[in-house]
């Protein structure tokens, strides 16, 4: 709450005396997950993003613009059943320079008799041709509520709330992002998911004139082996 | 004799280590739920209005189940599909357990486990429908009812790492235990 209340007043000062900048688009994301011994599994994800507003250009500010597409493997270990500890790489396809980037994760999972919580904490570092690279700590709280019943079973739909805080750090200049989003969730059985919902995302709190929205129509797809 | 016994006893020993926890169980509404059942639940819990009903199967056994909050516990009452009741479960501490059970049963834990946790645990009354209708009605504990405890644990050894359902009887033995199937955890963590 706290932080929702944070969030809010630094939204609403940038807002006031600063320049925002708010795009939105679409952002499809498809992961596909399968074991490879007991505890140790592999997780391949593309993702993309395609930019459908932008209030920054001087003309039309709707058109459409491929902003990014991120392929990224993981290979995970898990330590008991509630937690799994992943390392992975992700290769990012974007105009100007396509960079790389290694990723550490933990994910703990909480249950409850009507919902369940993923913690994911993750670091990860990117690199750059020119740059120093860009060193990011991160932490997001996923629920999944199942609409019909205590439990989630095939055919049934679940709701999803999210919400990540970014720390990222380069060459001496630090910023935070907060990822908040909510979907609808289709559960058509375990080894196939699919959601689809928005995603918010603000960043640049800590760059003066340089706030930014991006609101994102989200579609993913988990299929697992 | 001794082969069917051996038999018995292997076949035992199967449901003991190798079964698995597959429930689906959805939401239904109180007009699908048997006559029977909603009268039991009328003459047991008297004048309580907020009871949930669920219909669960695990592939051969179906089963209704209402679920409620009674005197600050969490209650599920088990129905079969003529509305004739099974059990009733109630959601209790780990110091409600009686003593001399909750003694047998931490021996279990610490001889078979490693590394353990326990997440659940439901007292479980299984019996005739009017002892287990007194119960509840007139808190009276008729000597004909079967108690067992049904924990919800993390148990970790040499051979499994696992999330299990054991069932333990009323003096801490336990009697079977399964696999809890945690569901995938891919859409929380990518």
């Amino acid at each position: 709450m706290k932080q929702f209340i944070f969030i809010l007043a630094t939204c609403f000062a940038m807002n006031s005396y600063a320049q925002t900048r708010s795009l939105g688009g679409f952002f499809p994301e498809a992961s596909l997950s399968y074991k490879i011994s007991e505890k140790y599994s592999v997780t391949h994800k593309v993702e993309s993003q395609h930019f459908v507003y932008n209030d920054q250009t001087l003309d039309d500010k709707f058109d459409y613009n491929h902003s990014l597409t991120d392929l990224q493997t993981f290979v995970g270990r898990r330590l008991s059943p509630f937690i799994k500890v992943d390392i992975g790489y992700q290769y990012r396809i974007e105009e100007g320079e396509n960079t790389h980037r290694p990723i550490q994760q933990v994910s703990i999972l909480q249950r409850s008799s009507m919902f369940r919580i993923g913690h994911r904490i993750r670091t990860d570092q990117t690199f750059f041709k020119n740059e120093k690279f860009l060193f990011r700590a991160r932490y997001r709280l996923k629920s999944q509520i199942p609409l019909n019943g205590v439990s989630l079973d095939p055919g049934e739909n679940y709701l999803a709330f999210s919400n990540e805080i970014i720390y990222m750090t380069q060459d001496g200049d630090d910023d935070i992002e907060n990822r908040l989003a909510g979907a609808l969730g289709f559960y058509i059985d375990d080894k196939n998911k699919f959601e689809v919902g928005l995603d918010y995302r603000t960043d640049d709190y800590l760059v003066d004139n340089r706030f930014r929205n991006r609101l994102w129509f989200k579609v993913g797809y988990y299929k697992s082996l | 004799m001794k082969n069917i016994t051996t038999i018995l006893l292997l076949f035992c020993f199967s449901i003991v280590f190798a079964q698995e926890k597959n429930e689906v169980e959805k939401r239904v509404k109180k007009k699908q739920v048997p006559e029977s059942a909603k009268e039991w639940m009328k003459d047991a819990y008297e004048k309580k209005s907020r009871v949930k009903w669920y219909f669960q199967t695990d592939g051969t056994k179906k089963a209704y189940e209402a679920k409620l909050f009674w005197k600050n516990n969490k209650h599920s009452v088990e129905f079969d599909t003529s509305g004739e009741i099974v059990n009733i479960e109630i959601l209790i501490d780990q110091n409600e357990i009686k003593t001399h059970a909750k003694q047998k049963i931490q021996q279990y834990f610490d001889e078979n486990y490693s590394k353990f946790s326990i997440k659940k645990i439901q007292i479980q009354y299984t019996g005739d429908g009017d002892d287990l209708e007194d119960l509840i009605d007139e808190d009276e504990h008729d000597e004909d009812l079967t108690i067992n405890y049904e924990i919800e644990f993390y148990g970790k050894n040499e051979d499994a790492d696992e999330l299990w359902e054991g069932l333990f009887d009323q003096d801490g033995k336990l009697l079977e235990k399964r696999i809890v199937n945690i569901k995938a955890t891919d859409n929380l963590d990518y």
